[in-house]
């Protein structure tokens, strides 16, 4: 059994990163502020991968995302997943070029199918992380957003999480968007939503505003890893606090040591 | 060090495998150049996705005999990821093919019922065994965390080889060697200072 991974996200918004709250974005800083207040060759030991999304509102500047990811990724000897956007095999491969490990979709799988289909046969299924947002309705069910959460998907969330089931996809990334960036904790009842046979890794994300929410998200069963795109809640060694917090709770969380270990 | 060549052959993070190489302080190059790979003293073999499409593209650049080449005239040889699998006889994914046959072993799925309720892909950072006197893990200790992605493994028992070893729901090879030919299930190049240490220790071979 592989040991429960925390996550860190980067949204990437034409140059800028991001705080999201609900969806709405806030610019932080550009790769200059993220390289001063995030040492991603420092950080990236306190974190078991890093994610790292376009979630630009106005038009993507897809060249523009990729110099930005192979920026930040430097020196980062860490799992890497990046997407937001890819709508050709092109790009994702463009994606793995650099620095990304693994390619983040969303949209397409839920309307686009043969297009996931296709990154499947050509990365391995592997290689795809399925990122779904989820929001409640009026009346409490949960809906699934796509494109950037500006779209909502027919269908009960249930039935689009039964379909996604039937794609080849290695993980999923389940997203709350009522709790994304509230600090207020996970939300759980997303885990209800998965038919009772799934069987790929689950990343639980939105609203983690500290170690005690991510101790909540890695205690649940049906949990694998969990993230969290706050960039300021974790700024400086925050993320290397989280970890050792949890690590003292005591999680068992992957070990290395510090890099010093590679002098002669 | 003598420079390292990482072999193209169109599946695999090649810059995630080059950018740890260098970070060592080798001198790496990628080739997909059958007549660079004959000739190497030192070679990895990167590789993501599927081990029939790998072959193939391995065979129709004649690049699987290059690497038969390399091995035969010493050169060290360390796959990684699909590359550690394509070492092994028969792939079975997606059909069966023959891989490179330089390791004894077959590739196969892991089992619903071997799994007993675990997820596959086998996705994350899983404790290693080191096995005794493995020379890629050379100061590291018995047990480490490497990060692994795959849904297919080759079973541990391997004549002639020295195999460290991991479990997900069944034990399975993490790591192979047999003489100058190396190979991980995980990735190294994705597993922080531990696999920052392992990929050393093969530079260092």
């Amino acid at each position: 059994m592989p040991r429960k991974r925390i996550i860190f996200t980067l949204l990437h918004d034409r140059g800028n990163f991001m705080l999201s709250r609900n969806f709405r974005l806030q610019r932080v800083g550009n790769a200059d502020w993220l390289e001063k207040n995030y040492n991603f060759a420092e950080i990236a030991f306190a974190i078991d991968e890093l994610i790292v999304l376009d979630v630009s509102r106005g038009e993507r500047n897809f060249a523009a995302f990729c110099t930005c990811l192979e920026r930040v990724t430097r020196g980062c000897f860490a799992p890497i997943a990046a997407g937001g956007g890819v709508r050709t095999v092109e790009q994702a491969r463009q994606l793995l070029r650099s620095g990304a490990d693994k390619i983040v979709v969303n949209s397409a799988l839920h309307h686009d199918g043969a297009f996931i289909r296709r990154l499947a046969e050509d990365l391995g299924r592997q290689c795809l992380v399925a990122s779904v947002d989820l929001k409640r309705d009026a009346s409490g069910e949960f809906r699934v957003w796509i494109e950037n959460g500006a779209t909502p998907v027919e269908g009960s969330a249930r039935d689009c999480l039964a379909r996604l089931a039937q794609l080849p996809v290695g993980e999923l990334y389940l997203n709350s968007m009522d709790h994304d960036g509230t600090g207020r904790g996970y939300d759980a009842a997303m885990l209800d939503l998965l038919p009772p046979d799934w069987s790929i890794p689950v990343i639980l994300a939105g609203g983690a505003g500290n170690h005690l929410h991510m101790a909540e998200g890695l205690g649940l069963p049906q949990v694998d890893a969990v993230a969290t795109a706050h960039l300021l809640n974790f700024v400086g060694n925050g993320l290397e606090n989280a970890r050792r917090r949890l690590m003292e709770m005591p999680f068992d969380l992957a070990t290395w040591p510090q890099r010093d270990c590679l002098k002669p | 060090m003598p420079q390292v060549f990482v072999i193209d052959y169109g599946m695999g993070n090649i810059l995630s495998v080059l950018s740890a190489v260098r970070f060592l302080g080798a001198t790496a190059e990628v080739t997909s150049d059958p007549e660079s790979v004959a000739r190497a003293a030192k070679l990895i073999l990167p590789g993501v996705g599927s081990f029939r499409r790998a072959m193939e593209s391995l065979r129709a650049s004649g690049l699987d005999r290059a690497i038969h080449h390399a091995v035969h005239n010493d050169a060290k040889l360390l796959g990684i990821c699909l590359g550690m699998q394509l070492l092994g006889t028969v792939g079975t994914e997606d059909g069966e093919t023959e891989g490179l046959g330089l390791v004894n072993q077959r590739v196969d799925a892991f089992s619903p019922g071997e799994l007993a309720g675990r997820k596959v892909p086998h996705i994350g950072f899983s404790p290693v065994k080191a096995a005794p006197g493995a020379r890629l893990f050379a100061g590291l200790p018995a047990e480490a965390d490497f990060y692994f992605v795959h849904s297919y493994r080759m079973a541990p028992d391997i004549p002639d080889t020295v195999v460290s070893s991991c479990e997900h729901g069944v034990p399975f090879a993490a790591a192979v060697e047999k003489g100058n030919i190396f190979g991980t299930q995980f990735h190294p190049e994705k597993s922080q200072t531990n696999g920052l240490l392992l990929l050393r220790n093969f530079l260092r071979l």
